[in-house]
C-alpha cells in the first residue's frame, strides 16, 4: 500500500482543486460513494472507478509519478491507476531480473531483463487499460489504466472507494476491471452541498484457467 | 475290446467339441474384452498424443516472438513466425485467431487471412477445458486440432495447431495396437473413410459393413470375418478398430489343433494298450484254453508257456503243475493197470517191480529155481465124460484154490495146461527159502484140492491130485514174439519137476533129492529110492512128502535187486 500515498496525493491535490476559493461562502465540493459488486454480489476488489466530467472545458490533469513494483515475483499493485501523462518506475525488488512487457495498443512496451530500477520511467500517454506481464514469470500479471480525469479511484476489498472533492455537475461514471465484461458506465450528475452515491454490478470474466496466474510454489503469500 | 476302443474313441470326440465350442465361446468373449481393452488403449493413446500437442503448442503460444509478432499485427511477419513455430512441432497447420474468432494469419497454401474461423465454438470450449484438443474435420480431411491462447499476459490471440489424421497416422496408431484403425466422417446419413490402414477396397466394405461393425461387433471385409469396435472420438467421427476373426482365433485354433493330437493320440495309444492288453492277457488265456482242451482230450503232455509274472503268469504255472500232477497220476495208474494184468503171471511184489517199469528182470539168465508141477489124475477121462459145464467148473474151483496159494507163497506162475499148472520160485524175485515154499504150497494145495476132489468123487468121478518138485539151474527169461510173451523156466530141472508129478500118484507130493536136501528137518518124507525117468540117462533120487512137521512163520520174499542177478550167474 505504499503506492496509495501518492493516489492519496493526487486526491488530494483534485479535492483542493475542486474546492477553489474555500469559504464559508463557498460551496463544497461534494464526494461520490461508489460501490462495486459482481454478479454474484461479491465486492470487488480493485476496480477503477472514473468520473469524467460532461460539461465544461476537459480537466486540467498534472501527472506526478508512479511505481510499478516487482516484488517477490509478482506486481505490486496488481491494478495501478494514473492519468494520461503519468511517468511510471518499475522497481525491482527481487534479487534476480525481471522483463517486463506490453503489448496493450495504449502503451507497447519492453524493459529486456533487468534488475533494480530502470532509469527511465515509461510513460503512459494514451489512455485505456495496459497489461503487464513478464517474459520470464508467466504468471506475473498487473494492469495500469491510464485516465483522462482527475476523479478517480480504486476499490477496497469491500468493493468500496470515495471519491472526494467533485464538482456538482453532470458526470460519466464508469468502473474498469482486468476481467470486466462488456463496458460499466452511466451518468451521474452531482449537486452542490450533496454527496453522491453510484453502484455498479458488473460482470467479471472468471479467471484464465490454463496458465497458472501465481507462482505456483512459492506464491501463496502474495495475494492482492 | 474294439466296442471299448471305438467307445473311448467317441466320448473322446464328444469332449473335444464340447471344449472346442466352450474354447469358442471363451476366444469370442476374450477376443471382444481384447479389443475393448485395445480400444481403451487406443484412445488413451489418442489422448495422450493430443496432450502432447497442447503442451507444444502452449510452449509456442508462450514464445515471446509470437506475441511480438502477433502485437505487430504485421501480417507477413507473423506468418512467417507461424510457419517457422509449425515446424517447430511438427504440425500440419498453424494459425492464429483473433479473440473476435477471425483468422489473422495462417500457414495453409491458401491463406485464409481475414476469414471468420471455421470452427467459432470451439474458441469458447478452449476457455472451459483443460485439455483443448478435438478431432475435426478441416479442408476436407480430418485434424486433430489444439487451440490454446495466446497470453499478454491477457489473451491478444488464440494460437491454432491442427496435426492432419491421414493414413500415415493410422498406421503409427496400428502399429501401437496391431489393429487395423479407420478412421470415418459423418456424410450425410453415412460415414465416409477419412484415413485408414486398409486398402481401397477393404475401405469399402467396411464403410458398407460399418452398420454391423458398430452393432454386432463383425464386419466383413474382402469376405473375410473381422471383429470391429467403433469408438465415437468426436461428434461427426468414428474410430474403427478390427482385425481378422481368424487371426484374432488364432491362438485358440492353435489349442484346439493340440487337444485334437492329444485326444488323437489318446486313442491311438488306447489301441496300442488294448492290442497290448490282448496279447498279455488274451493269448495267454486263449493258450491255457487249448491246453485245457488237449488235457481234456487226454492229453498230459500239454503245457502252456510261463512269461509273464503276474497273475496269468502264476495261473499259468499252477496249471503246468495241476497237468503235471494229472501226468503223474495217470502214470500211475497206467502202471496199476498193467501191474494188475502182470498179477496174472507173477507175485504181486514182480508185478509193481514190472509195472515200475523196470523190465530188466525179464531178460534171460540163469538161475537156481524149485519148480513145481501138479495136474488133476484122471482128468482126461473126466474131460470127456462129464459135462463141458462141470470141466468148466472144476476148473475153476481148482484154479481157485491154488491161485491165491501161488500168490501167498510167492510163486512165480509159469504156465496153465488145463488141469496142469508149473510154478517156480526164487526168480524174478529171490527168496531165501524156495524148497520150503514150495513143499509148503504142494502141501497145502494136496489137501486143500483133496477136500474139492472128495465132493467130485461123490458125484461119481475119480480124480486125483499129484504134485511134483525139483530143484535146479534154469534159463529164466521172457520168451515168444511180439504181441506174445511168456516168462518162461527152460532147463532139466524143469523136466525133472513135471517127471515127478506124472510118476505122483494121487495126493502125492514127490520131490527131487535136492529139494529134500533143502527141507529134510521140516517134512516127514519117505524115500523112494532111484526111479527111472523118462528123458533122464541116470536114476533120480526121489521122495514123497507125507507131512510138514512145523510151519515156520513165512519170511518174506526179498525185493528184486540187479545185484541178485550176479548171484544167479
Amino acid at each position: 500500500m505504499t503506492r496509495r500515498s501518492s493516489l492519496t496525493a493526487l486526491l488530494g491535490a483534485v479535492a483542493l482543486l475542486a474546492a477553489g476559493g474555500t469559504g464559508p461562502a463557498v460551496a463544497r465540493a461534494p464526494s461520490v460513494d461508489a460501490t462495486v459488486t459482481d454478479q454474484s454480489g461479491k465486492p470487488v476488489l480493485d476496480a477503477v472507478v472514473t468520473l469524467t466530467p460532461l460539461e465544461g472545458p476537459p480537466s486540467a490533469l498534472r501527472p506526478t509519478t508512479a511505481a510499478m513494483d516487482q516484488v517477490n515475483k509478482e506486481f505490486v499493485p496488481a491494478v495501478l491507476a494514473v492519468v494520461v501523462g503519468t511517468p511510471v518506475s518499475f522497481p525491482n525488488r527481487d534479487n534476480i531480473r525481471h522483463h517486463v512487457y506490453s503489448f496493450s495498443p495504449a502503451k507497447k512496451f519492453e524493459l529486456p531483463l533487468y534488475i533494480g530500477t530502470p532509469s527511465a520511467p515509461v510513460v503512459f500517454d494514451k489512455p485505456g487499460p495496459v497489461a503487464l506481464g513478464c517474459n520470464i514469470h508467466d504468471w506475473m500479471v498487473a494492469y495500469i489504466y491510464v485516465v483522462t480525469t482527475p476523479y478517480f479511484a480504486k476499490t477496497g476489498a469491500d468493493g468500496r472507494v470515495r471519491l472526494e472533492g467533485v464538482p456538482a455537475g453532470p458526470y460519466e461514471a464508469r468502473v474498469w476491471h482486468p476481467r470486466l465484461r462488456g463496458e460499466a458506465v452511466r451518468p451521474i450528475t452531482l449537486a452542490e452541498d450533496e454527496d453522491g452515491r453510484v453502484t455498479f454490478s458488473v460482470t467479471l470474466r472468471s479467471e484464465p484457467r490454463p496458465v497458472p496466474r501465481r507462482e505456483p510454489y512459492e506464491g501463496q503469500q502474495q495475494s492482492g | 475290446m474294439v466296442v471299448f476302443v471305438g467307445l473311448f474313441a467317441v466320448v473322446l470326440t464328444i469332449s473335444l467339441l464340447v471344449v472346442a465350442g466352450f474354447l469358442r465361446a471363451a476366444a469370442r468373449t476374450e477376443i471382444d474384452e481384447e479389443l475393448r481393452l485395445a480400444s481403451t488403449l487406443f484412445l488413451r493413446q489418442l489422448d495422450a498424443r493430443s496432450q502432447q500437442l497442447v503442451v507444444a503448442t502452449r510452449l509456442l503460444s508462450g514464445d515471446y516472438a509470437l506475441k511480438t509478432a502477433v502485437a505487430t499485427v504485421e501480417h507477413e511477419t507473423t506468418r512467417s513466425v507461424l510457419e517457422n513455430h509449425r515446424r517447430r512441432i511438427g504440425a500440419d497447420v498453424l494459425m492464429l485467431v483473433s479473440l473476435d474468432g477471425v483468422i489473422t494469419a495462417d500457414t495453409r497454401p491458401v491463406d485464409q487471412h481475414r476469414a471468420t474461423f471455421a470452427l467459432p465454438e470451439l474458441l469458447e470450449e478452449t476457455e472451459q477445458t483443460q485439455d483443448p484438443t478435438w478431432v475435426v474435420p478441416l479442408d476436407g480431411g480430418l485434424f486433430r486440432l489444439t487451440i490454446v491462447p495466446v497470453l499478454a499476459p491477457d489473451p491478444i490471440a488464440w494460437l491454432c495447431a491442427g496435426f492432419a489424421i491421414d493414413d500415415r497416422t493410422a498406421d503409427e496408431l496400428r502399429r501401437l495396437t496391431g489393429l487395423h484403425v479407420s478412421f470415418l466422417r459423418r456424410q450425410g446419413t453415412g460415414f465416409a473413410m477419412q484415413a485408414s490402414t486398409l486398402q481401397s477396397a477393404e475401405r469399402a466394405d467396411l464403410e458398407r459393413g460399418l452398420a454391423d461393425a458398430r452393432q454386432r461387433g463383425v464386419v466383413r471385409i474382402q469376405g473375410r470375418p473381422h471383429v470391429a469396435r467403433a469408438e465415437q472420438v468426436a461428434a461427426d467421427v468414428l474410430v474403427v478398430l478390427q482385425r481378422p476373426l481368424i487371426e484374432a482365433f488364432a491362438p485358440y485354433n492353435r489349442l484346439f489343433w493340440i487337444l485334437a493330437a492329444v485326444g488323437g493320440a489318446g486313442v491311438l495309444l488306447s489301441v496300442l494298450g488294448a492290442i497290448l492288453v490282448a496279447r498279455r492277457v488274451s493269448r495267454p488265456v486263449l493258450a491255457l484254453a487249448d491246453a485245457a482242451g488237449q488235457v481234456a482230450a487226454g492229453d498230459f503232455d500239454a503245457s502252456v508257456p510261463v512269461h509273464q509274472r503276474d497273475e496269468l503268469g502264476k495261473l499259468a504255472a499252477t496249471f503246468n503243475q495241476m497237468v503235471a500232477g494229472l501226468r503223474d497220476r495217470e502214470r500211475v495208474r497206467a502202471a496199476l493197470q498193467r501191474a494188475e494184468r502182470l498179477k496174472r503171471f507173477f507175485s504181486p511184489q514182480l508185478a509193481e517191480v514190472l509195472s515200475a517199469g523196470d523190465e530188466s528182470v525179464l531178460a534171460s539168465h540163469r538161475r537156481e529155481i524149485t519148480v513145481v508141477f501138479c495136474d488133476l489124475r484122471g482128468f482126461t477121462a473126466f474131460a470127456e465124460a462129464a459135462d463141458p459145464g462141470e470141466v468148466m467148473r472144476l476148473l475153476r474151483d481148482y484154479h481157485a484154490i491154488l491161485g491165491p496159494l501161488i500168490a501167498r507163497y510167492e510163486g512165480t506162475l509159469e504156465r496153465f495146461t488145463g488141469d496142469g499148472l508149473m510154478v517156480f520160485f526164487n526168480d524174478p524175485v529171490p527168496c531165501p527159502d524156495p524148497a520150503l515154499r514150495a513143499v509148503r504150497l504142494a502141501a497145502e494145495a494136496r489137501e486143500a484140492v483133496q477136500k474139492l476132489l472128495d465132493g467130485w468123487r461123490h458125484r461119481g468121478y475119480v480124480l486125483g491130485f499129484g504134485t511134483g518138485i525139483a530143484m535146479g539151474f534154469a534159463t529164466v527169461g521172457r520168451i515168444g514174439f511180439e504181441g506174445r510173451f511168456d516168462y518162461a523156466a527152460i532147463g532139466s530141472v524143469t523136466n525133472l519137476a513135471d517127471r515127478l508129478c506124472q510118476e505122483a500118484g494121487d495126493g502125492q507130493i514127490l520131490i527131487s533129492g535136492s529139494v529134500y536136501a533143502e527141507v529134510e528137518r521140516l517134512v516127514e518124507a519117505v524115500r523112494l529110492g532111484e526111479l527111472t525117468l523118462r528123458g533122464f540117462a541116470r536114476p533120480v533120487l526121489a521122495f514123497s512128502v507125507l507131512n510138514l512137521r512145523a510151519c515156520p512163520p513165512l519170511p518174506a520174499a526179498s525185493s528184486v535187486s540187479t545185484g541178485d542177478a550176479g548171484r544167479a550167474g
